[in-house]
Parts: C-alpha cells; structure tokens; sequence
C-alpha cells in the first residue's frame, strides 16, 4: 500500500460519506412535511451519525493521523470543508423541521375561540338606585351634602310646618297614609327642609339634597305606585335669588340628561314655596320638536321646585327678612322611566331579573 | 274644571284670541289649561225642524213617516223610529250630507220609504248626555216651541263652543269663576275686562221690609245674607242657561236651581234656594248640629250629623248643610211660589271636614272650602235676584237681609319693594314695569317711597298676603322665561357623602361586581308574609306597624323583616323561567318601640341578600344550586373589601337567632368576636317550603352597625424582606372539629413556639375511604416567614411539630401518613 493509494482513498471515502449523509438529510427534509416528529427523530440520529465522534467521518480523521506529514494538510481541507458543509447543512434541516414540527404541533393545539370566557359572575345596581347616586353625583360635584330623614313622619313636619293646616284643601293634592293622629308615611322629602334648617341653624349656606321613598294613596298603574322615591333639594343663603334655583337646574338637567338641555319653569303652587314653578326640560326622546313622550309639547316636566315660603324659613329659624332659598323636589322613576326608556313605573317594582341584568352592561 | 270659551268671551275680550291661545297664556302664568277641545266634535247641517204630520209607517211598526218643516220651500219626509215623535215638535233635524259626531247622514230608503234626513236625539247631535234629565236623552231632543224653524242647531245650542278644561292649583280658587279667569286672562293678554261688577254701595238695604230673620249662632259663618222672591213661575230654565251649564258640565234641573248654579259659575260664590214657604217662622239660623240630629239631604240620603256639622234650619229644625247641601224638606218643587235666596260665607276647614265625614264633594263645598271672595256674597245675590226676575216672573220681597259677625273684610294692603322682588327674582325689572304689572291684575299701588310701595289686592285675590305672593304675580305675569340662569354668589362648600352614605354605595358596587343584582321592594306588606319564617309568637318581628286605611290588603303594614321581600322576588323570577340568581337589597325595616305606636319607629338601614336556585350554566361546570359557602364567599369578599376580613368572624347560630334559618347551615357574622352584625344561611326546610320557592341562603345585615365598625386611616404595609416557607399538613381529627377550631390551635400553638406562623388556611376536607368512620381528613396550608432572617427548615419543623403536638392534645389528631393518603 503506498502512500498516495492510501490519500487517495481516503479522500474518496470522505467524498463519499459526505455525499451519502447530503442524500439521507435531504431524505429527512422531505419526510419533515408528512411526520414532522418522525423526521425529528431521525434527524438526531442522522446528527449521531456524521457529526458524532463515533460515525465514520471520525473513523476517516481517526486514519488520516496515519498519513504523512506532508499528505494531511491537503486531506484536512477536504475534511473540514467536508465537516463544516454537513454542519451548516444540519443547521439549516434542523430549523426546518422544527420549524414544520412547531406548526404540526400548534394545528394541534388550537381550541375553539368562540366559545364563551369564564368571565367571573356580573351583577348589576338597580336602576332606581343607579339614578340616585348619579343625580347624588351631581349635587355633590356642586357643593350639595346628603341628608336623609325618617319616613314614618309627623303631621307636623310633613304638613303643618309646610303651610298646610290640618283641613286645607292643599292636603288634596297628597294623599295621605296615615299610622296614627299624628303619625303618618311622609307624602314627600319636604319635611327634610324644616329639619335640616333646625339642625343647621344658624349656619349658612344650606346646600343639601335628600333623597328617600314617599308614599301616597295612590293606586298603582303605569304611571303611578302607592310608594315611590324623591330627591329633595335646599339652599339657603342670604342672597338666594330665584334665577340660582335656574341656574342650578340647568346645570344639573345638563349633566343627567346631555349638554344641550335647556330648563323651563312655568307658574305653579306649592304650599311651601313662593313663588313656585314646576321645572320642563326638552323631550329626551325628541330633542323638542314634539313626540308622543312629550305629548308633542317639546317639553318634559320633571320637578317642582320654588323660593321657599317666608314662612317656612321664619318657623324653621332663618329670618326670612335676612336669608332667602330655593328648594325643589323631583322623582327619580320618573328621571330612570326617561333615561331608560321604561315605560311603566311598576317594572322597576317587579325586579324581573331579565330587565335588572341588562344594567350590568350599562357604563 | 270645564270652562266655556263662548261664555268667558263674554266677560273678556278674546276678540281673535283662538282658544287655543287663550289656553297657552293661562298654562304658561300657571293656570294649567290640561285640554283644549270642541264642545261636540263635528256637527253640520243640522237644523231646527218642526214636525208637521207623523204617520204610521206602511211596513213596520215601530217606525213613523214624518213630514217636517226646515224652512225650506217644500217638506221633508223623514222616517223616525223614537217612540216620543209627535206633530208640532221642534227637534234637531240632520238634513242628508249632515255630518253627526257618530257620522254622515245620507239618503236612505227605510223600508220601502224615502227619509231625507234624521230626527235627532240629543245623544246624536253630541249633547252632555250624562248631565241631562233621563226623559230628555229617551227619544228625541225636544226643542222649545220658540226655536226658529231652520236655524243651525250648533249655534242655537252653543255646540260650536269649545271647552277647556282647567287643572287649578288650590290657590287659586279665584279661578273657580268665570269671573276670575275673566280678570286673569283680561291681565294676561292686557284685553279690556267687560264684567258687570254691580255697585254694592247703592244697594238700600231693606231689611225691615223683607219677611226673613237671620240670627247667626254659630262663629264659623262670619256673614249670612238672604232675599226672599215671590211669585215664581216654576219650570225648566231657557235653552241658552241649560246649555251653558251643561257646557260647564252641571246638571239643568229648574229655573231657580239652574239660577243659582249659574250665578255660582260666574261669580265663584255659591248660592242655595230654599223654598220659603217650608222655612218656618220665616227664620233662618245658622248653628252648629246637635249631637245626632238628622237630616234629609237633597239627594234623599238620610244624614247623621255632629257638633262639628254647620247647619242652616228655620225656627224648628234643619234645613240644610251649610256649604255642602240642603235638605229635602225645604227643596225646591214644581209648586215652589216664594223662594229665599242664600249667599253666605262659611268657615272653610269646617265645610271641608264636613264634606269629607258625609262623602260628598259638590261643586258648592269645592268653593268655600277652598274660601269665597266676601265682596261676591253681596254681587252674586244681587245677580241671582236679577236672573230670577227676568226668567222667572219673580217679584223680590223687600231687600237683601245680611247678618255679619265681623266687618266687611276691606282689601288687604301688602307691603312690595321693586327691589326686593328684582333681588328674590333674579332680574333686573324697571319698577314702572311693576307697576304696569299691578295695574293689569286691578292692583292698586300707593307708592310710600321709591322702595316702599303699599299694594291693594282686591279681595278676590285671597292667595296674596305677603310680599312674596306679590314678587311671584310680577315674575308670573312678566313671564318665568325672562329669569336668567346663575348660580349662588355665596362661599363655597364641599359635598361629601357621609360614611354611611359612602357604605351603601361601595356595598352596591362590590356585591354587584361580585355576580348579585339589586333589587329595589315595596316596603308595605302583610303580617302573614311573616308566617313562613317560624317567628315565635312574641316576636318582635311581628310587631308591624298597620296603616290606618290601607289600600289594600296585600299593603298593609310597614315591614320588619327583608325576607319576604326578598322571596317575592325569588318567587316572581322562578316562575318566569329563571332558574336562580343572587340579589340583594339595601333598605329600611320599621321597628316600632310599642304597639299601637305612639312615637316615630326605629328605621334601621339593613342589607339583606337571597341565594335562591341554581347558579347561572356556565363553560364546563354543571348546575348547581347555590350553597351556604357560595354566599359565604360573596359575604367574605365584600367585608374584605370594607376592611374587616381579618376582624369578621363566622360562628354557628343560636337557633333563636334566627329560626328562619337552617340551624346546622347557619352563621351569626361577629367583628372582633363580639359585636354581631349580621347572619348567613340556608332557610330552615320549614321556611323554604312555605315560601315556596325550593332552598335558599339568606343573609342579612345591620349596615349601621357594620358602619361602626369601619375603620379609619389605613396605611400599606412594607413588603416582607426575607422569602416565605410554605408547607402542607393533612390531619386527621373527628367530624365535629371545626376548621376555626383547628385554626386557632394552630395560630396559639405556632405563637408559643416561635412567631413566625405568618397564614394558615384549610384547603382540603376529605371523608370517605381511607378515613376511618367518625374522622375527616383536613388540610392545612401554612406559610412561615419572619421580618428578621430567612427561615431555616429547622425552625419551621419546629412550629409545625408544636402545631401537631397542640392538635393531637386538642383534638386527638393524627398526622394522615404518606400510605393513607396513597388510598385515595
């Protein structure tokens, strides 16, 4: 055996291995297609193969130690380049099988989007009581503090403190569910007035509101319901003007029911007050131009309101040469009939749970 | 109350005010005009006929053939069917093309015979039927015999009037009158007025002359004035009095009654007539009612009358109830000759209690309850006199009779500042502009000083006492719309919600964040409602306060319990095909201090909560119905979030506490292990089945009570520096160890042995195979962690021996081994 046979085989043998391995990687490529884990196993074993200290390109290097001095060099280049070709082509195999495994496996994974979340259980706020804390929400933002009353009442606060007299014809205009002589379910929050003006005096200013359920002999229907929410209001200053109670219900018609609102008063008569007005705001439904809602009048009436009644604030402690205020009165139901679009007062009596879920979706 | 445009336009100007306009000036000054319609609907060509002949029709019974005169050249022939026709009458006739209010009158053939036209009744022709005498709606409507042949109908009966009808204020009882709305639209549209006013002071009192004495016993009837007419010819009033009370929806009834109803709507001052020759003595005396004197009223009721009562009776006994109505025995009849005319004043509240106890509530009562302008005592009396001598043939016996208890009451003056009202108001009015204001209501200004104006309110105006009524007068008849909007000049306040306030509303938030819906009930019900939560028989539970006169049975008294609101609603949604949910309720319950109440009840501010059903399907989790921990949970996380996780403590029910709960299912709920605040469970099998509405949790709490439990500053905590150990034991204790119990060994004994035990919880409770009968396996999480160093497994092996020691001592426990736990 000379030398020179011995290079020259050597060298066939690399060429070879080379190509047959180039041959098997191309095999593994175009199985990854089909069976990408397959080919992935394969491909490892074809790695322990060629590039590992124990396959015959090791075998070769291990024999070339044999050459002459002179021979390896030349032998060396063939089988790096030989060595770094198989490597550089395995990279490149590898990759793409995993790169065909991953998606094999994510085809796999996929689930069905479209079916329902584990969203945690949502409840809902009445809507009764969601108006409340808005209008709540406004007041306050204007400086207005909450208080609130009994409403088991006394014929005093609730009438007689009000300017009306046991047999007045102005008791007409509320019915009244009476306990006892003197004790009775309070027609309305006005009584709040006197008792928070003979709690407060004689601090000024007054600015409060007082929200809470009023009764009334009234059978229930629609538009009517023998027990129902108001929320009262009072300010009592030196200096009140009728023009501020405008003003404030503008204001507060603009932030519950949108920036365009207008307020109208228009005479009217409440025992406690004077002057008094009952307070319009433009139809919610059609912006004024006229709808079955506002009975094609434009206009909505929503409170009564008034300057209170000179004696009023004498019996409850402000003289009224001194102090002057505004006070109004307006019902929620009435305000969440409108805003919601509920057309019978009663359903937001019956707590049918198909209604109150539909308020856990309302911002 | 119904207004007729035709007859106030005779006492105002309305010269081109349509009624419709009429209508917006009233509504906008306050006098609220709720609808504005014609008196009949549509009605066309419809004349006055004089039957002329009325014969038998040739095939049918019932039916007649008339002919009839409509002034024109030749007669009609009209088939009639009312059983009334007769030759001679003069009846609406509808001529063909006529339009009716119930349609269109065309030719038509009535079996076999011609009709060119139709005999009307007064139904037909779109008359007030229900105000109208039974014999004049049966059969045709009978015209008087002076009706000129062929005049239009409408016309003729004021059909082409229009109503409005008025929603007055109480205040303004002056608007009870045509008078008074004629003063109020006169000043509204600045119309010239054109009421006849009469001059009371030319009035010769002639009281010698007449035949009556009035004496007045009683201080509630400050004034009584009377005049005696004679020679009364009786019968119906003329056609056009008829109509116009009828327009006004009161009943025609006879001249003398229609007189004084008509005078009563003009003048807002009611009158009575009674039959003079049936008032013994001739005396009138207006007195307070004995104690169980009876009357005969008018419309034949016998009443049982007290001392509270105002009678009129003559020498012997009584004749009427002032101010509400009079009595049978001095009505007026067909053979009514002489009459005496009542016009009086009566005390207001009186009548009002009167009409009330006796349930009536007549046009007169609404009037003087509501209080009478004292100068139209005097001007409707005199009216009245004038009416009956020209409509009735009566001849006046001597003069106006008046007895008074107090002077004339003079026009009160009101003091009036123009600035003031610009500063009440708001704006920025000339004070010449307030006079002019004063002048067009018929207030009379006497300026004192450029600020202090005197103003003369005609008695009429009764509303007006103090200068505010006048400030709202200059701002109602300036127009409210000119009032701009500003906002109080004065300092400026916070607005804060109370700690009260702020609780409920969190509470809102939360529990609906954590799945439950707010409900909002009815807080009248019946005592029965309470049967179903084995309230024992002295429960203060029961103590509900009654109405005095419910409406209702269902609404009868205040409640004192959330629960069976809570359960109406469970019940309402069972049955309307939901199969459970979880809702709550922030509200008030009523406890009086004693029964019959005699002071305001305690109104105690409460949250109560319903688990009823099953819990909504959700993704891979089968129904279920709601369990005790479900609402433990959702009571655990709401107290959490108010603070008071750590300080809430959960311990079994006294069965007393609350025996409408399950008593092995149910907790009180303490804060720092004494103040109870509220109570958790599933209803008692009892309550669940009355209620009808399958299991239950229930809860309810004292949110005023929770409220003082609220702390207040609250600072972070800095997170921990050294890392924390977690280790798992499983135990073995008996079935009736509760997992608190098995806590607090833990927490006591790891604190003895080094106070490094930071959390413990149970997350495991396991019966079955494995476990020997009368135990369960419980499993416990624990976490050591210390401030000062990083724990060493010695130290915490340490704690958890001392934990075991303490628990084996306590409870007899046993560490569940590696082997057991493989037997699951």
């Amino acid at each position: 055996m000379t030398f020179g046979m011995n290079t020259e085989q050597l060298q066939a043998d690399i060429d070879n291995i080379r190509a047959a391995a180039l041959r098997e990687l191309e095999e593994i490529e175009n199985e990854a297609a089909s069976g990408a884990d397959h080919a992935s196993r394969r491909l490892e074993a074809w790695r322990v193969q060629y590039l590992g200290k124990k396959g015959p390109l090791a075998q070769v290097s291990r024999q070339m130690k044999e050459l002459p001095k002179e021979e390896r060099p030349r032998l060396g280049q063939v089988m790096n380049e030989a060595q770094r070709v198989l490597q550089d082509r395995f990279g490149r195999a590898k990759q793409r099988v995993e790169g065909l495994a991953l998606s094999a496996r994510l085809r796999q994974e996929h689930i069905d989007v479209t079916l329902p979340g584990r969203t945690p259980a949502r409840g809902s706020i009445h809507p009764l009581t969601r108006v409340i804390a808005e209008i709540e929400d406004v007041f306050l933002g204007m400086g207005f503090s909450i208080v609130e009353g009994p409403e088991v009442e006394t014929d005093h606060y609730n009438f007689e403190m009000l300017n009306i007299p046991k047999d007045h014809p102005a008791r007409d205009m509320q019915d009244t569910f009476y306990l006892t002589e003197e004790l009775l379910l309070r027609t309305q929050t006005s009584p709040m007035q006197v008792r928070t003006m003979e709690n407060m005096r004689p601090f000024a200013p007054i600015k409060v509101i007082c929200p809470g359920r009023v009764y009334r002999r009234d059978e229930d229907d629609a538009t009517h319901s023998h027990a129902f929410n108001q929320i009262e209001g009072l300010v009592v200053d030196r200096g009140i003007r009728m023009s501020d109670l405008k003003g404030t219900l503008e204001q507060f018609a603009r932030a519950v029911f949108g920036p365009n609102q207008e307020v109208r008063l228009r005479p009217s008569f409440f025992p406690f007050t004077e002057p008094s007005a009952e307070v319009d705001v433009r139809c919610t439904n059609c912006g004024g131009s006229g709808c079955r809602v506002c009975k094609y009048t434009g206009w909505l009436e929503i409170l009564g309101a008034g300057m209170v009644h000179p004696q009023v604030l004498d019996g409850a402690g402000y003289d009224s040469r001194e102090f002057s205020g505004f006070a109004f009165g307006m019902g929620p139901e009435r305000i969440a009939m409108l805003k919601y679009g509920i057309d019978d007062i009663r359903l937001l009596y019956q707590n049918d749970l198909r209604l109150l879920r539909q308020f856990s979706s309302v911002f | 109350m119904r207004v007729s445009y035709q007859w106030l336009s005779e006492y105002v100007d309305l010269d081109g005010v349509s009624p419709q306009a009429l209508a917006d000036a009233l509504t906008s000054a306050g006098i609220e005009v709720e609808s504005v319609s014609p008196r009949v609907e549509r009605l066309e060509r419809v004349v006055v006929g004089r039957v002329v002949t009325c014969d038998a029709h040739p095939n049918a019974d019932r039916l007649k053939v008339c002919t009839v005169d409509v002034g024109q050249d030749t007669l009609l022939t009209i088939v009639c069917g009312a059983p009334n026709v007769a030759p001679g009458q003069r009846v609406p006739t509808a001529l063909v093309g006529a339009q009716l209010p119930g349609g269109r009158i065309g030719q038509a053939k009535l079996r076999g015979v011609e009709s060119q036209g139709m005999l009307c009744s007064a139904q037909e022709i779109g008359l007030e039927v229900r105000w109208l005498p039974k014999a004049q709606t049966e059969g045709l409507y009978l015209l008087p015999d002076d009706a000129p042949v062929g005049a239009d109908v409408a016309p003729l009966l004021g059909l082409d009037d229009v109503i409005l009808d008025l929603s007055l204020t109480p205040n303004r009882s002056d608007c009870l009158s045509l008078r008074g709305l004629a003063y109020e639209a006169a000043a509204l549209l600045e119309r010239p007025l054109r009421f006849p006013e009469p001059d009371l002071g030319s009035e010769v009192l002639d009281a010698g002359a007449s035949p009556v004495r009035i004496e007045l016993r009683t201080p509630r009837c400050p004034r009584y004035e009377a005049q005696v007419v004679t020679g009364i010819a009786g019968g119906p009033s003329p056609l056009w009095m008829q109509m116009r009370l009828l327009a006004m929806g009161v009943r025609p009834i006879d001249v003398v009654v229609d007189v004084t109803n008509y005078v009563m709507l003009e003048w807002g001052q009611p009158l009575h007539a009674f039959d003079f020759d049936e008032v013994r003595q001739g005396t009138i005396v207006v007195r307070q009612a004995q104690p169980g004197e009876r009357l005969v009223t008018l419309d034949g009721q016998e009443r049982l009358l007290d001392e509270d009562v105002i009678v009129i009776s003559d020498a012997q006994r009584a004749i009427g109830i002032a101010g509400v109505m009079g009595g049978e025995n001095s009505e007026i009849t067909a053979s009514t000759r002489r009459v005496v005319l009542e016009s009086a004043a009566f005390d207001p509240a009186s009548v009002r209690r009167t009409g009330q106890k006796l349930g009536l509530r007549s046009e007169a009562q609404q009037r003087f309850e509501k209080g009478i302008d004292p100068v139209a005592v005097r001007g409707a009396l005199l009216r009245a006199r004038q009416l009956l001598q020209e409509l009735a043939g009566a001849a006046p016996v001597g003069g106006v009779v008046c007895a008074e208890q107090e002077r004339r009451p003079q026009p009160p003056m009101v003091d009036f500042s123009p600035q003031r009202a610009n500063q009440l108001l708001g704006t920025d009015l000339a004070a010449t502009e307030m006079a002019q204001i004063f002048r067009r209501l018929g207030f009379s200004v006497e300026r004192v000083s450029e600020e202090k104006w005197q103003v003369r309110v005609p008695t009429r105006r009764a509303d007006i006492r103090l200068e505010a009524d006048l400030v709202e007068e200059i701002g109602r008849i300036h127009g409210y719309d000119d009032i701009p909007a500003t906002l109080p000049l004065g300092p400026t306040t916070v607005g804060m919600r109370t700690q009260a306030q702020r609780l409920r509303k969190w509470t809102r938030e939360i529990l609906a964040g954590l799945g439950m819906n707010e409900v909002f009930t009815y807080t009248l019900g019946h005592p029965d409602q309470l049967n179903a939560l084995r309230l024992a028989e002295d429960s203060p539970y029961r103590k509900m306060i009654p109405l005095l006169r419910p409406m209702s049975d269902e609404r009868m008294a205040l409640r004192t319990h959330m629960l069976p609101g809570l359960a109406q609603v469970a019940a309402y949604n069972l049955s309307h095909g939901m199969v459970g949910g979880s809702i709550f309720e922030i509200g008030r319950v009523y406890w009086p201090l004693e029964l019959p109440l005699r002071e305001q009840p305690q109104e105690v501010e409460q949250w109560a909560g319903l688990w009823f059903g099953e819990q909504p399907v959700r993704l891979w989790q089968a129904a279920r119905a709601y369990d005790f921990y479900d609402a433990k949970g959702v009571l655990e996380a709401w107290l959490t979030s108010l603070g008071l996780g750590m300080r809430a403590d959960f311990v079994p029910i006294q069965d007393r506490d609350a025996p409408w709960l399950h008593p092995g299912r149910a907790a009180c709920v303490r804060i720092d292990r004494e103040l109870q605040v509220g109570t958790v469970g599933e209803l008692h099998p009892e309550t669940v089945q009355r209620l009808g509405i399958g299991g239950a949790v229930y809860a309810e709490f004292d949110l005023h009570k929770l409220e003082a439990c609220l702390g207040g500053a609250w600072k972070a905590q800095t997170l921990p520096r050294y890392p924390a150990v977690r280790r798992d034991l499983a135990v073995l204790v008996p079935q009736e160890v509760s997992s608190a119990q098995l806590l607090a060994k833990a927490a006591q004994a790891a604190e003895q042995a080094g106070d490094i035990l930071q959390d413990c919880r149970v997350f495991d409770v396991y019966v079955g195979p494995g476990v020997p009968e009368g135990q369960k396996s419980m499993a416990v999480a624990f976490t050591y962690q210390s401030d000062e160093r990083t724990l060493t497994d010695e130290e915490t092996e340490a704690v958890e021996r001392a934990i075991l020691r303490a628990w084996e001592q306590a409870f007899g426990a046993r560490l569940r081994g590696e082997r057991e736990a493989g037997a699951e």
